[in-house]
């Protein structure tokens, strides 16, 4: 996997597919199985129908229900255990991380680097390093999400976020808005650029940071 | 048979006047048709946008109005309407109704949907429509960033739909509760009604909130208040609210079609539900739950953590009694003699395609998969395959269902088979690729090439899916005269629409119909409750309406709109009071847990029910803003404690002073009534005067609308209060009007105890605003 939070979240996606397809499978299987196997032959009464102005007897809670919602209850428990434990890994960015700050604005990416040097559309950071990232907007709600990479997060006038990964392949990859955020929305759109390490710390110190 | 109280189904004077609730369910029926092909031609054009990114077919702007018109229309416009549509047709005669409790306010209801759909899709033609999606994200709908008076037409037709559906609310509530024939106690109400029962319960609480953040808005746009540009209120505070009414709103439109499904099964299966009861509990509880997982809306906002894992567990809890319901559905077929028919096979399909919408849901609700997921196609295929494939499937299942019974024709099985193929293929064709293509952004009219062919394939499938409902038009206009006769009970049903004949008669039954011995009976009138007595039209539902309609289009679209509007409004006011309109309730019924209230009563409780729900979240809003910011002015430091405590001194005399004039009517004494009430007004008065000097003080010291948040939240909430408490007065005035004639005495003061219910609460919502802004 290209980053570590792309490995958590897409592996966890990969559970609930599998999951879910599972569950989708079977239920629907068995739907079209009783379709079949009970579909009147002939429109004629049968015996125990129901007749007109019939009201329902009292009913207790049906056995088979009981254990299909165990069962399910099961599916469920084990999703909720994979997102907290994911969801603890997401969030606690290593303490050595390389903070950048991504500032949303109407509509463009803004990244402010630790020594206070401004890019504006194309932000650069070190592959196979913690990088976390600092989000905010200046004017209205915006999402910062890069897909490939595994990263989401909200950009919201007046409030920070953040969010972290380590990006093991380097390359470029594309940072698009994923909150109506007027009518720019569809092109805000960014680039982020991994370097090796080495070429990054070039790079940087070339507009006057150290990033150790 | 008794004469027919209606003029003819080919007169105007009867669409336009007519109450009767199985003519307004048509209406409510073809109005929401009508919207579904708007909303639908909309999604093909930026469907065909979509169908390659190079097409300039739409630029960024008209594209995100399309989108917005078309999630605002389908929604609120047509999906919830339709299943509306049945609810009321179909409601009173499951439960025994002669109609709905109040068929003037029904028709009322009907109305205001109308309009409001109207001048929501006025807005869209006027200079610029809204174009923020249907969710309406702040701060991107102010002034700031929005500064279309569009934004302001949609909301006005909106803040009439709220009308709309707060009315059918407690409409419903009172006629489900009071109107049931005997022995139909509320564990065996219909699974239809069941439904309906528990989308009126949640839209009472979820519409105000949606209320709430329409006047909040609206306030921030034309008065200037602050709660939506300021960072501490601003882009959250708008999450919060509209989410709090929006992840309701998703169950709202889909629980009609639900219950609609469960009939059909039963109907097609000649058996009681599977798990019936248990399936009444999953409903309860989904229903409750819905107002619990707003958050998973707020994933990405950067909440706290341990709020988003509360959230991520009911969420994905809640797909839990969503399998109870679906399972008992399929868990229905086994061991049954299925009768396989139109009706039946939209069934199936929906289950089908609920089945990978719920599913999917589950993903949504995992706050690590909505880091990714929010924002892009998946979310769109997820809610149409729910909202679509569970709610409007389910209602065109219900729509071939009820037809027979309310044509008394049967439609063409081989057309509506066809449908049914021709509406999955295109269904599917049209949102599965869309899981595929989910990388795409959501309302963005460029996304990736690679997906180029999936989107290609979803506007195909769309276009099938479109022209597929007009095999369904045909078939239904074509049977409408040549169908053959559809007889009483078409499908062996065993509810008790199905009774009588198809269509029903105007009074649904000929006789009381009663289950008091266990079975369906009917309980000869004799002429004893005389029906023809009933009226059956009125035409101020519909002045009312149009009054309000051109009032608010007079604000925002053409000023000469005013004036006729509130002239047509006040004749439709007073004669709405003046008019002698009779509906009865039956005489026995079955009315639990709500014998001894009676239908006006449990109406003014329910209305009030919704009134606290806004004034709840006005309050949360405060709170809420307070919370965030810092710091907020010292008690004494903005405002005067002085008009504070008087004020509450004088509201709660008026309360005092009502309580006595119901007294003194009780006693018969009308001069001391009209002295009581008299007072009321002085006292009310009183309050306003002082509440007008206390505003223009702060105003005179630079305290405005817009000059903090403080400012904005003691105006916007105590400005709210205000208005009620003028509405109050203008009742007021109408009572004393009356009283001064000798109206009131001895067996008729029941005028003055319900209004005391609105007075009283006005005075309670004040005591909470007091100390919350005055003194602490
Ligand atoms: C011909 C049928 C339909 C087509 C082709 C269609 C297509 C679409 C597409 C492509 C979007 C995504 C637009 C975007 O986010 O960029 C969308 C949004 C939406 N659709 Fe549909 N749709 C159809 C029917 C329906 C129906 C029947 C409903 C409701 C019952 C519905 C409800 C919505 C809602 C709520 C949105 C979200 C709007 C927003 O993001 O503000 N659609 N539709
Ligand atoms: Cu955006
Ligand atoms: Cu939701």
């Amino acid at each position: 996997m290209v980053s570590t939070s792309a490995e958590a979240v897409y592996g966890l996606f990969n559970l609930f597919l599998t999951l879910g397809t599972l569950v989708g499978v079977v239920v629907g299987s068995y739907m079209i199985y009783n379709l079949l196997r009970y579909r009147a032959r002939e429109d004629k009464p049968a015996e125990g129908e129901v007749s007109l102005g019939e009201l329902p007897p009292r009913q207790g809670f049906p056995i088979k229900l009981l254990l299909s919602l165990v069962l399910s209850s099961a599916i469920v428990i084990s999703l909720i255990v994979g997102t907290f434990s994911t969801l603890e890994y997401l969030e606690s960015p290593p303490r050595d991380s390389f903070e950048i700050r991504v500032t949303a604005f109407q509509w463009g990416w803004e990244f402010t680097y630790p020594n206070g040097v401004v890019v504006l559309g194309e932000g650069r950071i070190p592959a196979n390093r913690p990088v976390k990232f600092i989000v905010t907007s200046r004017d209205v709600f915006h999402k910062f999400g890069v897909l490939e990479l595994g990263i989401g997060i909200d950009a919201i006038p007046g409030k920070i976020n953040s969010y972290w990964t380590q990006v093991r392949v380097p390359g470029t990859y594309e940072i698009r808005c994923f909150e109506l955020c007027g009518t720019g929305h569809g092109v805000m759109i960014g680039k982020l650029v991994v370097m090796e390490p080495s070429e990054f710390e070039r790079w940087y110190q070339s507009q006057g940071g150290v990033s150790k | 048979m008794t004469h027919n109280p209606l003029p003819p189904a080919s007169s105007i004077k009867r669409w336009l006047m007519t109450t009767n609730h199985k003519d307004v369910g048509i209406l409510y029926l073809v109005t929401s048709i009508y919207f579904l092909i708007i909303g639908g031609v909309l999604a093909l054009l930026f469907r065909f946008q979509l169908t390659d990114p190079s097409l300039n077919f739409l630029n960024a702007q008209k594209f995100n109005q399309a989108v917005t018109m078309h999630g605002l229309v389908m929604i609120l416009f047509v999906i919830s309407p339709l299943g509306f549509a049945f609810a009321n047709y179909v409601v009173p005669l499951q439960i025994g109704a002669r109609d709905l409790a109040f068929p003037r306010l029904n028709a009322l209801s009907y109305w205001l949907y109308l309009f409001g759909g109207i001048l929501t899709i006025i807005s869209f033609f006027q200079d610029s429509a809204i174009d923020a999606g249907w969710t309406m994200y702040a701060p991107l709908t102010t002034n700031q960033f929005s500064p279309y008076v569009g934004v302001n037409t949609g909301g006005l037709g909106l803040a009439l739909l709220v009308a709309s559906v707060t009315a059918s609310t407690f409409n419903f509530v009172v006629t489900i509760f009071r109107s049931r024939a005997q022995g139909l106690t509320i564990n065996k109400l219909p699974m239809f009604t069941f439904s309906i029962l528990l989308t009126v319960l949640m839209m009472l609480y979820a519409f105000p909130s949606l209320l709430a953040g329409l006047v909040i808005l609206a306030s921030d746009r034309l008065l200037g208040t602050v709660y939506f540009t300021s960072p501490e209120g601003g882009a959250l505070l708008w999450d919060h609210i509209f989410w709090f009414f929006g992840h309701p709103e998703v169950y709202i439109v889909l629980f009609p079609g639900l219950g609609a499904m469960a009939e059909v099964i039963q109907a097609s299966t000649r058996k009681h539900l599977f798990g019936r009861t248990a399936v009444m509990v999953a409903m309860v509880i989904v229903a409750v739950l819905s107002f619990l997982v707003w958050g998973h809306h707020m994933f990405n906002t950067g909440i706290s953590q341990d709020v988003r894992r509360v959230f991520t567990i009911t969420t994905i809890a809640i797909s839990i009694p969503f399998d109870a319901i679906i399972l008992s559905y399929i868990y229905s077929l086994v061991k049954a003699n299925i009768r396989i028919n139109t009706p039946f096979l939209f069934v199936l399909g929906s289950i089908g395609v609920f089945i990978i919408g719920g599913i999917t849901g589950v993903f949504l609700g995992s706050n690590v998969l909505d880091y990714i997921l929010r924002g892009t196609y998946f979310v769109v295929a997820h809610f149409h395959y729910t909202m679509v494939g569970g709610g409007l499937l389910g209602l065109l299942a219900a729509i071939y269902y009820w037809y027979p019974k309310m044509t008394g024709r049967m439609f063409d099985e081989k057309l509506g088979r066809i449908h049914f193929v021709t509406s999955m293929i295109g269904y599917n064709l049209l949102y599965f690729p869309l899981f595929i293509a989910w990388e795409t952004p959501r309302r963005v009219p460029i996304y990736q090439p690679d997906l180029l062919f999936w989107h290609q394939l979803a506007t195909i499938g769309g276009l099938i899916f479109g022209l597929s409902f007009l095999i369904m038009f045909w078939n239904l206009l074509w049977s409408l005269r040549n169908g053959p006769p559809a007889g009483n009970n078409p499908w062996g049903a065993f509810t008790l629409e199905w009774a009588t004949e198809s269509p029903p008669p105007p009074h649904n039954f000929h006789g009381i119909p009663t289950f008091s011995s266990g079975k369906l009976e009917f309980i000869s009138t004799n002429g004893a409750v005389h029906h023809h007595h009933e009226t059956h039209l009125s035409p101020y539902p519909f002045g009312v309406s149009l009054g309000s309609f051109l009032t608010l289009a007079g604000l925002t679209v053409h000023s000469l709109m005013l004036p006729v509007g509130l002239l047509v409004l006040a004749i439709s006011i007073v004669g709405w009071g003046r008019e002698k309109f009779v509906a009865f309730e039956d005489p026995i019924g079955e009315r639990w847990p709500f014998d001894g209230v009676d239908r006006v009563k449990l109406g003014w409780w329910t209305f009030i029910a919704s009134e606290i729900a806004l004034f709840g979240i006005l309050i949360s809003a405060y709170i809420y803003v307070r919370g965030a910011s810092g710091s907020w002015p010292a008690p004494g430091t903005m405002l005067d404690v002085w008009h504070g405590a008087v004020n509450t001194f004088v509201l709660l005399t008026s309360s005092l002073t009502v309580v006595l004039a119901l007294a003194s009517a009780k006693a018969g004494r009308k001069g001391l009534t009209t002295a009581f009430l008299g007072s009321t007004i002085g006292l009310g008065l009183l309050f306003l005067f002082n509440k007008y000097n206390e505003w223009s003080e702060l105003i005179h010291h630079g305290v405005t609308f817009g000059s903090s948040l403080p400012a904005s939240t003691f105006f916007l909430t105590t400005g709210v209060h205000g208005a009620h408490v003028t509405a109050g007065l203008l009742a007021l005035a109408y009572l004393v009007s009356r009283s001064i004639k000798g109206a009131y005495g001895k067996d008729n003061w029941e005028s003055i105890e319900y209004f005391g219910y609105y007075w009283h609460f006005v005075d309670i919502v004040w005591v909470f605003l007091f100390p919350l802004f005055y003194l602490i």
